[in-house]
């Protein structure tokens, strides 16, 4: 399925990366890291116009994470709030809108273009969250034209190798997502250990009461 | 049943050994993760050919593998101009081929324009290298 849209890719051009950005933002998975250093290669090749890939790259990927926001807005907010009334939890998810509200900015910030595998699933989160619209939209519009520009220009550069660059920085994105993970939760269990505090991943609130 | 499941999720606790577990997977995964990327670094001033994939164009092969595009349009009995923007995929199915065919003449041709061979000349048209 991917190669085949890779293949339109590279017959139809920029109308097929709009619309697969477009998708792959909503949250379907995609190798858009190799197709946007492949588009690079197409733009040093002369097959693609640099100024039409990034309009129009960066336009997909933002309608694409709006579909993501609403879907959190609107199903995804029925269904917590559903699950919030029969089990609990009212405190914690305002506790949650509270965190998001306060760093929801910069989480949606670094995972249009560092950290990519987040990005989905912070749209979702931040409209189950209620992140205020024009915050988000301006947030995401700066990190996903940084992630387009980055990506095709490093494309553009590496254009004989993109297959071996998209491997490289999928193996570092993954490390940095690895690490920041692996910090937080070595962290809470560090001082579970130490101070016989369970380990909670409440937002907002770090550790929960001691049992 | 299903008050029991409301009331095991009310008073749910992580517990602490799930903690170290799913840190020490982390852990895991990160480091494997590290590896290949360092194996990527190190290896990164070898130039390697790009495997041929069929979303590929006949120019964008030429690019990557450092070969003067008319060669591969020739080795395919394709006119070189204008440039040919159909992926490979698309040019194995018009001329009733599989990829395996077409990736194997692409790549015959790539090691006969590759010295010692020298590569042919745009004129000699219609004949393969």
């Amino acid at each position: 399925m991917s190669e085949q849209l890779l293949a339109w890719l590279s017959l139809y051009g920029v109308p097929v990366l709009f619309g697969i950005l477009v998708v792959t933002s909503a949250g379907v998975p995609f190798p858009d890291t190799l197709m946007l250093l492949a588009v690079g290669s197409f733009v040093a090749q002369g097959e693609m116009n640099l100024w039409q890939v990034l309009i129009m790259g960066s336009a997909g990927a933002i309608v694409g994470d709006q579909i993501g926001y609403c879907l959190g807005l609107g199903a995804g907010r029925r269904l917590v709030r559903r699950i919030t009334n029969r089990v609990g939890g009212t405190d914690t998810m305002k506790r949650a809108e509270a965190f998001a509200r306060r760093w929801g900015g910069a989480g949606i910030f670094f995972s249009r273009w560092l950290v990519g595998p987040l990005g989905p699933w912070i749209n979702v989160s931040s409209g189950i969250t209620a992140y205020p619209w024009p915050r988000f939209l301006l947030w995401d519009a700066l990190g996903e034209v940084l992630w387009i520009v980055l990506y095709v220009m490093l494309g553009r550069i590496f254009n004989d190798r993109v297959e071996a660059l998209a491997d490289l920085l999928g193996n570092l994105t993954w490390v940095l997502v690895g690490v920041t993970s692996a910090t937080v939760l070595g962290w809470k269990v560090f001082r579970y250990f130490r101070t016989g505090q369970a380990v909670s991943i409440d937002p907002g609130h770090g550790l929960a009461q001691p049992n | 049943m299903r008050s029991t499941i409301i009331r095991t999720a009310r008073t749910f606790r992580w517990p602490p050994w799930l903690g170290l577990a799913v840190f020490l997977l982390l852990a895991g995964f990160t480091a494997f993760k590290a590896v290949d990327a360092a194996r990527g670094v190190i290896s990164w001033h070898v130039h390697r050919d790009e495997p041929i994939r069929g979303w590929m164009t006949v120019g964008y092969v030429a690019h990557s593998y450092r070969v003067p595009p008319h060669v591969l349009y020739l080795a395919l009995d394709l006119p070189h101009a204008p440039p040919n923007k159909r992926p490979l995929r698309d040019i194995a199915k018009l001329q009733h081929r599989s990829m395996d065919q077409i990736r194997a003449i692409l790549q015959n041709a790539v090691v006969h324009a590759r010295p010692p061979y020298p590569p042919p000349s745009p004129l000699s048209e219609g004949r393969a290298p």
